[in-house]
């Protein structure tokens, strides 16, 4: 009877879904809440989320290897998360805190708890902006069946991948793919191009779980007087 | 004289009443766009200011009280007069993000995403945003945040947002208008064109305050094919080598 019940449920929120999209003409309905319950914001080699190549290691050219082992080295302070700029992309999408997507005709909109960042993947088939240098970069989107597909380009260089000194130069390029797999997994892959640092595309893949009555909070933060970045509280103690 | 002024409120009356805004499937009206505060001196000083320097003149966007001035209290008054000469303590200048009803005001687009449960507001100066829960529990307790925590409504065309929940630390505009954490904030939204909304925003703050007080701007759809860009500006920073972007030594 429980099983029934549940079985109802799902069947409902799927149609729900479904409905929703035959509405603003969309292939899926990705809205909610979501969050990457994994490591892969510490490493995404020891998380076990690059799905290529084979054997789950970057493939870093010799010269750049060289660079994210310092980074690994300094990354207490030299890590830019830890100074609360932007994540970038795509680690924004597994940061440890949740991020919510909204959509409408013109695009998907994913607001990200981390730093308040956000961003906009505009479906109307429009260019993008070149070479401005972006923390997020600039999302074009469209829909290929199910999957929300996502070309980002025009990154700075100031952001990292992870927590592990895993890192980009301003000639990244990201293509994401978001597939609803089930009312509560959302897919998420990423392939990650960047000559100046990778020998070849690579691309890593893992699950999104819908947080069921989540709010996204404000993430705001601020300079220390020794210097150091820390977040500012949001909750007043009570008595 | 008096009769034509009339008729002519009464056309103005009745335009305003039969405008039909464009509708979500819901039914509820449909706000989906980019936006500008087109009352750009509100940035500036929303009691109104002369121009100077680079900055525009402009009358007062507070419409309540009548005489455009904030009801401060003696010690509040004192306050923004100071920070009126420490301007750089504006905490947009720091990257902060902006409070109620700052949000709505800089001279920067906003744009709105909405459906049955959520309408989000997402300004391009500063990354600033808002989620406002339309079907949401009550409001979060003991929160002390800088943009509050909001929870709206539809009163007929009109959305209706509740916010409280703030920190005290933000600033109304750049000349040192003030509120505290005691801060509570109704907002009305209502289009009254196709490319235009009336923002109202009531504020109370019985600690800065002697009464709540209205300000009122108009927010202009921007033209087809505008896009926000990103504003890459690391709050709370102090030191300018900390900004991305800063060339490396």
């Amino acid at each position: 009877m429980r099983f029934i019940i549940r079985a109802r449920q799902r069947n409902s929120r799927v149609l729900f879904a479904s409905l929703f999209a035959a509405a603003i003409g969309h292939a899926a309905d990705l809205r909610g809440v979501w969050m990457a319950e994994n490591h892969a914001d510490a490493s995404l080699e020891r998380a076990h989320v690059i799905v290529d190549p084979p054997d789950g290691k970057i493939p870093y050219r010799p010269e750049a290897r060289a660079i994210q082992k310092q980074n690994f080295a300094n990354r207490a302070t030299a890590d830019p998360e830890t100074r609360c700029f932007q994540p970038g992309v795509p680690r924004a999408v597994y940061v440890a805190s949740p991020f919510q997507i909204f959509q409408n005709d013109h695009g998907a909109y994913i607001v990200y708890q981390d730093v308040h960042a956000y961003r906009i993947i505009y479906l109307d088939r429009s260019k993008h902006n070149e070479g401005l240098g972006y923390a997020m970069g600039d999302s074009r989107g469209h829909w290929e069946g199910n999957a929300l597909v996502a070309d980002v380009t025009s990154f700075s260089d100031t952001t990292w991948l992870d927590a592990a000194g895993d890192y980009h130069s301003d000639q990244l390029h990201v293509t994401e793919r978001y597939t609803r797999s089930n009312p509560d997994t959302l897919t998420y892959e990423a392939t990650i191009e960047d000559p100046m640092v990778f020998t070849r595309p690579w691309k890593i893949r893992m699950p999104l779980r819908l947080q069921k009555g989540v709010q996204i909070l404000e993430d705001e933060c601020e300079e220390g007087e020794n210097g150091r970045r820390h977040r500012i509280p949001l909750f007043k103690q009570t008595p | 004289m008096r009769l034509s002024l009339f008729l002519i409120s009464l056309a103005a009356f009745g335009q305003s009443t039969r405008f039909e805004p464009p509708r979500q499937a819901d039914g509820h009206p449909d706000l989906q766009g980019i936006w500008r505060n087109s009352a750009i001196v509100a940035a500036f000083n929303i009691e109104g200011q002369e121009a100077f320097y680079n900055e525009p003149g402009g009358k007062s966007v507070i419409v309540d009280p009548p005489d455009g001035k904030l009801p401060y209290l003696p010690a509040a008054l004192k306050q923004a007069n100071d920070n009126h000469v420490h301007r750089e303590r504006d905490p947009t200048g720091h990257c902060h993000t902006h409070g109620v009803p700052r949000l709505l005001v800089p001279p920067f687009p906003i744009e709105i995403v909405e459906d049955s449960h959520d309408v989000v507001l997402l300004s391009e100066t500063e990354h600033s945003l808002r989620i406002i829960p339309l079907d949401g529990p009550p409001h979060l307790k003991n929160y002390r945040s800088w943009n509050g925590d909001s929870r709206g409504l539809w009163e007929g065309d009109t959305l209706v947002v509740d916010v409280n929940g703030f920190n005290g630390r933000t600033w109304l505009d750049q000349s040192g208008n003030i509120v505290d954490e005691n801060e509570h904030v109704v907002e009305r939204y209502t289009m009254t064109a196709p490319d235009t909304i009336i923002y109202e925003a009531r504020v109370e703050d019985p600690t800065v305050y002697s009464l709540p007080w209205t300000l009122r701007i108009p927010l202009r759809r921007q033209p087809a094919g505008t896009e926000l860009i990103e504003y890459d500006c690391v709050e709370g920073e102090r030191s300018e080598i900390h900004y991305p972007g800063t060339p490396k030594k």
